[in-house]
């Protein structure tokens, strides 16, 4: 019998489906060749899948960088010739159990083919079929998941992996019922510090409780240093100011230590603080929510948190994995519908803020270009923003002689215009050539209701399709475009309403951020991932206690039992029954390490 | 039979703080150990100070504690508490004692070590009352309290608190601890061989305001050293006063060659405490290694200041002095003085006043260390007796209620 009927006959023993259905599929994805060693190895696309030299001690170092917690599910991404999944079986204790993903039959037939499989194939699970079945099938292998790659053989599905990943992160979020600590550190002043007060409303109204370390206060004192005519002066006292707030930071995390520092762009923690963080067991996320090409500091701070989540694609993610990054994330910008909503504005409002075409934002270089052009039309073009100063041709549009304009009168503008222009900003001339991510005006815009006519960006279509927003891909279309979309107004309030039920169904701050904790979920199952799954509530964590430790049990059973309870909480309990309650060992145990637990200077 | 399981129960003496606090329980655990003397007392302490514990006198097993464990383990159980990870806890305590001791004598007024007793005893001796979630202090507790915030002359000193929080009283005599031979690593073997005055010098203090300030200490060994009289200086210290050590050797003149050893940062307690004994004198301010000299029977001369006090915390033992300063920061050091005292101590009876600073040297007698003035000062009121006979009262009340 050759290895593939013999591992096939083997593999109809536990998944006589899987065994039929591999019997019909062809192989040929993988091309077998064989290691310096004379065991096969393979090759796909020209790249090759496990060492040319010896897969079986590549495949052992693999397994031996993975980690695992008791109860876990280990489910592999990546089959080549399943190597790894050999190496991994060998290390992980006989109890854990493993689950295959294989979202392409051929190379699993190549893999059978290739060389007959040992008596671990036994204790493996196979996830197959389409992308709902497999993350079907990984959810009923029993939690909590840790979810890990071999990345040479993983490459070959990259788009499958991801649609699972989502798909299982989905189930996540729908199962999530745990109450996080999350600590949101904004930044001291900026276009992220609107979004990092949307983040927060967006995470209580998850449920979670939620602590802003609001920087803006400092904002004043910043500026002052601005004034600075020495630029080396300025520069010093700049860095050791967010030096100073990062300590500033460490202080309020020490205090109340959070299961997730959520850290908004341009938040001031510098990486030794992160680095702290981490040997101090918090967890970091930061959503950059900045273009990376533009602004550079993540080089600095990348390897500092364990997990980024960026608005740009693959360039980014690459970029920010490059220099550090272990967890790299998209996560679009969005809305907030209980500030970006329709309104109803009076009569006055609507003179005040109305216009056939308008525009709010900063005077950034391709702006001061394209705006001119469309001056003495026979339309009323209204400019709205700050940063300004020496746009002379755009002086008679220009609201306010060029003040700020705060989130109100923005919505009263979107509101108020027929056609509301979204450029996104560049430095150069013209449309942004590598223009990519989706700014939060276009979901703003369509969260108001407002019709809007914005550059073409090459991750537009994956969030608001040709019938939710307008586009152009040269400034020269713009006079036509504008003047096409004033005259059809039923057309414009259709798009704007599809793009506004668009947004609140999948775009909201509420959708990113579930994404993003039930992303950091799936990442560390025996964390954020325990706490959402519920774990860490009283009556589960009572069960777990009932037979080592009854008395904790009966103690965890006083709380509600949906209550999620930590060390202090329980501590706080035992303390409650007075001077002269009857303590338990364990009881005493729970008094001790919270005396220890209590001493957070060593964080500062 | 009773009598008998009494005098033969296991018992344990806990002291969790630092290297001053263990060397001054010496007494109270000497007093335990007359007390009971069929069985032998163990010692729990923190785990970097075990070495030293293992030399008191008749000492049974001397128990490890692990902070830093204690720490990593808290630190794993924030925010996600799992009841299993306790398991790793009760191994950790069922390797100090598979049993309960009979009684546990907790001499830190802290939660940590009262838990500790409870944890490990089935009866708790010290601060508290009554357990680990009761404030109620003891009577000597509330003594140790009453005299922290009123300071006064003449009061129990803290060893012999010590004493009185275990439900002894002090020892007839001051006790010492029991070295071993111990090698001194490199140059530090000569300390103590040739002829004349070895003096030590502890240079750093646990707390940075109970520092000697650099420049007082070069102004000192300077003083010294320029003597007639021939002697020594060993500068002792942890590793981290290293830093201190080699400035005051930066500002001393090249002429001092020979005739100073560095020994901080390169001794093992047990080799601190050899190398104490070999010196004639330790001078320092309150610090550990001060005490620790005491403890070996070598002279101590110490300069209190910031918020050390003579009568609570001076040099345990006989003929110790103690420079006393007026203020937390004193403007000026009785360098000459100290240093004439040290190396003739036939004069302290012409001793002149020093400004801002006054003299005290200490005795034992049985109700322990007292510290008495030199220099003009008036005699003290000794209010020793009437405290004692007073807590032991209350303390006897209140057995007497539960």
């Amino acid at each position: 019998m050759n290895s593939f009927e013999a591992n096939v006959s083997r593999l109809a023993q536990s998944d006589p489906a899987l065994a039929a259905a591999l019997r019909q599929s062809g192989g040929g994805t993988l091309e077998i060749v064989p290691a310096r060693t004379g065991m096969p190895s393979a090759r796909a696309n020209g790249r090759w899948i496990h060492s040319a030299y010896d897969p079986i001690k590549e495949a052992q170092a693999w397994a031996e960088g993975q980690s695992h917690q008791e109860g876990e599910t280990i489910v592999v991404f990546g089959v080549g010739l399943l190597y790894q999944v050999e190496a991994l079986c060998a290390r992980l204790p006989r109890t854990a159990s493993v689950v295959l993903v294989v979202p392409d039959l051929s190379v699993l037939a190549d893999a059978a083919a290739a060389r007959t499989w040992g008596d671990w194939i036994g204790r493996v699970s196979w996830a197959w079929g389409t992308t709902e079945a497999i993350s079907e099938q990984i959810a009923d292998a029993g939690h909590p998941l840790r979810l890990v790659t071999y990345a040479p053989a993983a490459a070959l599905h990259a788009d499958s992996h991801r649609a699972i990943e989502t798909a299982l992160q989905r189930r996540v979020a729908v199962q999530a019922g745990g109450q996080l600590r999350i600590a949101v550190v904004g930044p001291i002043y900026g276009g992220s510090l609107p979004i990092t007060r949307y983040a927060v409303s967006a995470l209580e109204s998850l449920g979670h409780q939620v602590r802003c370390l609001d920087h803006s206060v400092h904002a004043t004192s910043y500026h002052q240093l601005e004034l600075l005519k020495n630029s080396q002066h300025r520069l010093a006292l700049q860095s050791k100011y967010a030096e100073m707030l990062s300590r500033v930071t460490m202080a309020q995390l020490a205090e109340d230590p959070p299961d997730l520092v959520l850290s908004l762009a341009q938040a001031p923690l510098i990486l030794p603080m992160l680095e702290h963080l981490r040997r101090k067991r918090f967890l970091t996320a930061m959503w950059f929510v900045e273009n990376y090409r533009h602004l550079t500091y993540w080089q600095q701070l990348a390897a500092g948190y364990d997990f980024w989540f960026v608005i740009q694609q693959a360039p980014c993610i690459a970029a920010l994995k490059q220099a550090g990054a272990k967890e790299v994330r998209y996560l679009p910008m969005a809305a907030d519908p209980s500030v970006h909503r329709p309104l109803e504005l009076t009569q006055v409002e609507r003179e005040e803020y109305g216009s056939d075409v308008s525009f709010v934002g900063a005077g950034y270089a391709n702006r001061r270009e394209i705006f001119p052009r469309l001056l003495g039309h026979d339309w009323t073009f209204k400019l709205w923003g700050n940063e300004w100063d020496g746009a002379a041709d755009l002086t008679s549009v220009l609201q306010r002689n060029g003040a700020r304009i705060d989130t109100d009168t923005c919505q009263k503008v979107f509101n108020a215009s027929a056609v509301n222009l979204n450029l996104h900003s560049w430095a150069g001339t013209g449309l942004d050539p590598e223009g990519d991510f989706v700014n939060p005006r276009t979901f703003e815009l369509a969260a108001c209701g407002a019709f809007q006519l914005t550059d073409r960006r090459s991750l537009l279509p994956d969030v608001l399709t040709a019938d939710e927003v307008a586009t152009v891909s040269s400034p020269d279309e713009l006079p036509a475009e504008i003047t096409r979309w004033l005259r059809e107004p039923e057309q414009r309030v259709a798009m704007a309403a599809q793009a506004r039920q668009r947004v609140l169904a999948e775009h909201t701050y509420a959708h990113r951020m579930r994404d993003l904790l039930s992303q950091i979920g799936v990442a560390s199952p025996d964390r954020i991932g325990s706490i959402l799954r519920g774990d860490r509530q009283a009556e589960a964590l009572a069960s777990t206690a009932a037979d080592p430790f009854p008395s904790l049990a009966s103690t965890l059973r006083t709380f509600p039992s949906t209550q999620r309870v930590e060390l202090k909480h329980l501590a706080a309990q035992i303390r409650s029954r007075g001077p002269m309650g009857t303590l338990s060992r364990e009881d005493l145990m729970v008094l001790m390490l919270d005396e220890y637990r209590s001493e957070t200077k060593d964080l500062v | 039979m009773q009598h008998d399981e009494e005098a033969t129960a296991r018992r344990l003496l806990i002291q969790l703080a630092r290297l001053g606090d263990l060397v001054q329980s010496l007494p109270a655990f000497a007093s335990l150990t007359a007390r009971y003397p069929h069985r032998s007392l163990d010692l729990l302490c923190p785990a970097p100070l075990t070495d030293l514990a293992g030399l008191f006198p008749e000492v049974g097993r001397v128990l490890k504690w692990n902070g830093a464990q204690w720490h990593v383990w808290a630190d794993s159980f924030v925010g996600e508490f799992q009841p299993s990870w306790l398991r790793e806890v009760e191994e950790y305590l069922a390797e100090l004692t598979t049993e309960p001791y009979k009684m546990a004598y907790v001499l830190n007024h802290h939660p940590r070590a009262i838990l500790a007793g409870t944890l490990l005893a089935t009866e708790v001796q010290g601060s508290n009352l009554y357990g680990p979630l009761d404030e109620e202090l003891s009577p000597w507790a509330l003594y140790l309290r009453h005299v922290a915030q009123t300071r006064g002359s003449n009061r129990i000193h803290l060893s012999d608190t010590f004493c009185g929080l275990c439900g002894v009283t002090p020892p007839p005599a001051p006790p010492l601890l029991l070295l071993p031979s111990n090698d001194l690593p490199g140059d530090l073997a000569e300390v103590g061989i040739s002829a004349g005055q070895w003096i030590a010098v502890v240079v750093g203090a646990g707390d940075a305001d109970r520092s000697i300030p650099v420049a007082v200490w070069i102004e000192w060994i300077s003083t010294v050293l320029a003597h007639d009289s021939p002697c020594a200086v060993v500068l002792v210290g942890t590793e981290r006063d290293q830093t201190t050590a080699l400035a005051i050797q930066d500002g001393l003149s090249p002429m001092i060659a020979g005739r100073l050893w560095d020994a901080t940062g390169r001794t093992t307690l047990p080799q601190l405490a050899t190398l104490l004994k070999r010196c004639h004198w330790a001078v320092g301010a309150d610090t550990g290694p001060l005490h620790l000299a005491t403890a070996v029977g070598t002279n101590a001369m110490g300069f209190y200041f910031s918020r050390a006090r003579v009568h609570e915390t001076g040099p345990y033992g006989q003929g110790h002095w103690v420079w006393q300063a007026d203020h937390a920061l004193p403007a000026t050091w009785p360098i000459r003085p100290s240093v004439a005292l040290l190396l003739d101590p036939g004069i302290a009876s012409q001793q002149e006043p020093v400004a801002g600073w006054s003299l005290w040297q200490s005795h034992h007698d049985e109700w322990g260390a007292i510290f008495r003035p030199m220099g003009g000062r008036g005699p003290q009121e000794d209010q020793r007796a009437t405290v004692w006979h007073q807590l032991s009262e209350q303390r006897l009340s209140l057995q007497g209620v539960q």
